[in-house]
């Protein structure tokens, strides 16, 4: 079953067309990657399954049902979003930050229920927060940061999972460990999780499939395997790659001006075999 | 999850800053030039028909000015909390939308016109600065509005470009008028606590209670709200009806205070930052707490105010202005040595 169906949909901001027709099913419980260039739309197609922007045209449907007839309190039951680098003007603590996704179910006076206090422990576990609970946002590190955004969205129970670049300023292990954990409640929870990224490499190695947008509004969609060929990335990244496959495992590595071999003689059969 | 707010702990909370806030009142009820004592007051004189001075200054004087500090100072603080928290930025105190210069404008509009008739005991001055105040903060919402729904920039740039004309409009009136009046009218808007009337107290009181206990209500969307407009969306808090909500009981809340006392600086701004830094940015807790401990705040400031010069008095606005100023300034550095601002 399609969970998340975008039919023709484009977007511009006053004059500038940002996406133009794109159309696109989600199955139910699939890990789905937004990768393309800066500028392609990528945040914007986020906005627009998020419904924090109207489309110009076309249609989002989310289980079958235009995304516009759901109310806000109803469509944060479907969707969580996990947004680039949020820090609340004020401190609060790691546990209260979790805790505010429930906020919905909250009972009289706005007390969380013994149920939303499982869920919030269990978002804890899950994302390895639960022993700086107490501690403040504020003095955490990114990658810590990261994981108590992703613990929130997670505690809101949702069906699906939208991230913007949930990466983008952790280090190699940090990386992966946000992959870990992301692959791990789609496997567990069956959650089908979309998340814009840079990370060209790491969308293949975890995600089932692929939707790279052109900055002129076009775009692939389709299985990582397809999508992610070394012409489709030099012809939309606008920048050589050496694309080389290891144990099944697909990679790219950008190639500029001043590659080790003047960035000229590559050849994909040079890779030797690690 | 002991970490987290309870019930318990809240009502706890609150009933002790509640004692803590009477037996003050007392206390200072006591205090000024007439010494009394809680027994002289509750006396029984043996002649039954004779009056008891004592009893007279507590209740007619004193208690009524207490109560008036009470009430100002818990609906500053209140709104100072929505304040800061729907347009995100800690520097926002209840005036920081317009509210001071309208408040101004209307007050000098209602002199220069002359008019001499009183509306429920409040005299045209406190009555245009109240109309002065509340349409100021709606065309600075309009105007608001205009750049974008969710846009607090604009809300805050607007708020400080109709503050500066109004400003400029005062200024331009009291320079072609020169009447004399003008400057009891400033020397009014600095900040007054007076004697006042009970029903006046008991419908400002009436106001700023079911104010306060109405934005309670929201305080869990307006946690989730410090998170950004878009955040709190995706949390699946409504978040324009919340913000119209806040802003109007906050806007409202804070002109009820401007007209029974013209403009008291800082409270405000520093109490709701000295609770944040005590008990944490939880609104649930700040709310209540900031508004309880803004109204022990004003009712000393104000016993200061009438006590330091006696018999003269001094306007309440430059005890909070030189109490709080210091104080706020000491928060700052001691806030700033931590890794964020005012983280707690």
């Amino acid at each position: 079953m399609n969970i998340i169906e975008v039919q023709n949909l484009s977007f511009r901001y006053s004059k500038a067309e940002v996406l133009r027709n794109i159309s696109f099913e989600v199955k139910t419980g699939t890990f789905l990657a937004v990768v393309g260039p800066n500028g392609a739309g990528k945040s914007t197609l986020l906005n627009l399954l998020s419904a924090t922007l109207k489309p110009a045209a076309g249609t989002v449907k989310i289980d079958g049902k235009k995304i516009g007839s759901y109310s806000t309190k109803e469509l944060a039951g479907k969707i969580a979003v996990v947004r680039q680098e949020t820090i609340p003007i004020f401190g609060f603590s790691v546990i209260e930050t979790v805790m505010m996704s429930r906020t919905n179910h909250y009972g009289q006076l706005g007390f969380e229920k013994e149920a939303d206090r499982q869920i919030v422990i269990e978002a804890l576990k899950v994302t390895d927060t639960t022993r700086f609970s107490s501690r403040s946002l504020a003095n955490l590190s990114a990658g810590e940061r990261q994981r108590v955004f992703i613990a929130r969205a997670l505690a809101q129970d949702t069906p699906i999972l939208l991230l913007d670049e949930p990466t983008s300023f952790l280090d190699l292990k940090h990386q992966v460990e946000i992959y870990d954990l992301l692959k791990v409640t789609q496997n567990r929870q069956g959650k089908t999780i979309v998340a814009v990224t840079h990370d060209i490499n790491l969308a293949a190695q975890y995600c089932d499939s692929i939707l790279l947008m052109t900055s002129e509004g076009n775009f692939t969609y389709g299985i990582a395997e397809d999508v992610l060929s070394e012409k489709q990335i030099t012809e939309v990244f606008g920048v050589r790659v050496f694309a080389g496959k290891v144990k099944q495992q697909h990679f790219f590595i950008p190639l500029g001006k001043f590659a080790k071999d003047g960035g000229k003689t590559i050849d994909t059969q040079d890779q030797t075999p690690m | 999850m002991k970490q987290l707010l309870t019930k318990r702990k809240l009502i706890f909370q609150i009933s002790l800053a509640f004692v803590a806030l009477i037996v003050i009142m007392l206390a200072c009820s006591l205090i000024g030039t007439q010494h009394i004592s809680i027994k002289s007051v509750f006396a029984h004189s043996s002649a039954s028909n004779s009056i008891n001075p004592d009893y007279e200054i507590f209740m007619h004087v004193r208690l009524p000015r207490i109560i008036l500090a009470c009430i100002v100072g818990a609906a500053l603080a209140g709104s100072g909390v929505v304040f800061q928290v729907l347009l995100r930025n800690p520097l926002a105190d209840p005036y920081i939308l317009g509210i001071s210069s309208g408040a101004g404008l209307g007050s000098i509009i209602a002199v220069i016109s002359g008019f001499s008739w009183t509306l429920w005991g409040r005299s045209p001055i406190a009555v245009f600065a109240f109309i002065g105040a509340i349409g100021t903060i709606w065309l600075v919402w309009f105007i608001g509005r205009l750049t974008g729904k969710s846009n607090v920039t604009g809300l805050l740039l607007a708020g400080v470009v109709v503050n500066a004309f109004f400003s400029a409009v005062i200024m331009l009136l009291i320079s072609v008028t020169q009447s004399s009046k003008v400057y009891s009218t400033i020397f009014w808007l600095m900040g007054n606590i007076s004697e006042e009337d009970i029903f006046v107290l008991w419908m400002g009181a009436g106001f700023i209670i079911a104010g306060t206990i109405a934005l309670f209500y929201i305080s869990p969307q307006l946690n989730a709200i410090s998170f950004g407009i878009d955040d709190a969306r995706s949390m699946g808090i409504n978040t324009s009806r919340v913000q119209l909500v806040a802003f109007a009981i906050a806007a409202l809340i804070t002109s009820i205070a401007v007209c029974l006392s013209g403009l008291i600086g800082f409270v405000g701004l520093i109490v709701p930052h000295g609770v944040r830094l005590v008990f944490g940015p939880d609104h649930r807790q700040l709310l209540p707490l900031s508004s309880i401990t803004g109204a022990i705040f004003l009712v000393i400031a104000d016993t200061l105010a009438r006590t330091i010069i006696a018999p003269a008095q001094l306007p309440v606005g430059v005890i909070t202005a030189v109490v709080g100023g210091p104080f706020f300034l000491l928060l700052l550095i001691k806030s700033a040595h931590k890794t964020s601002w005012f983280n707690r």
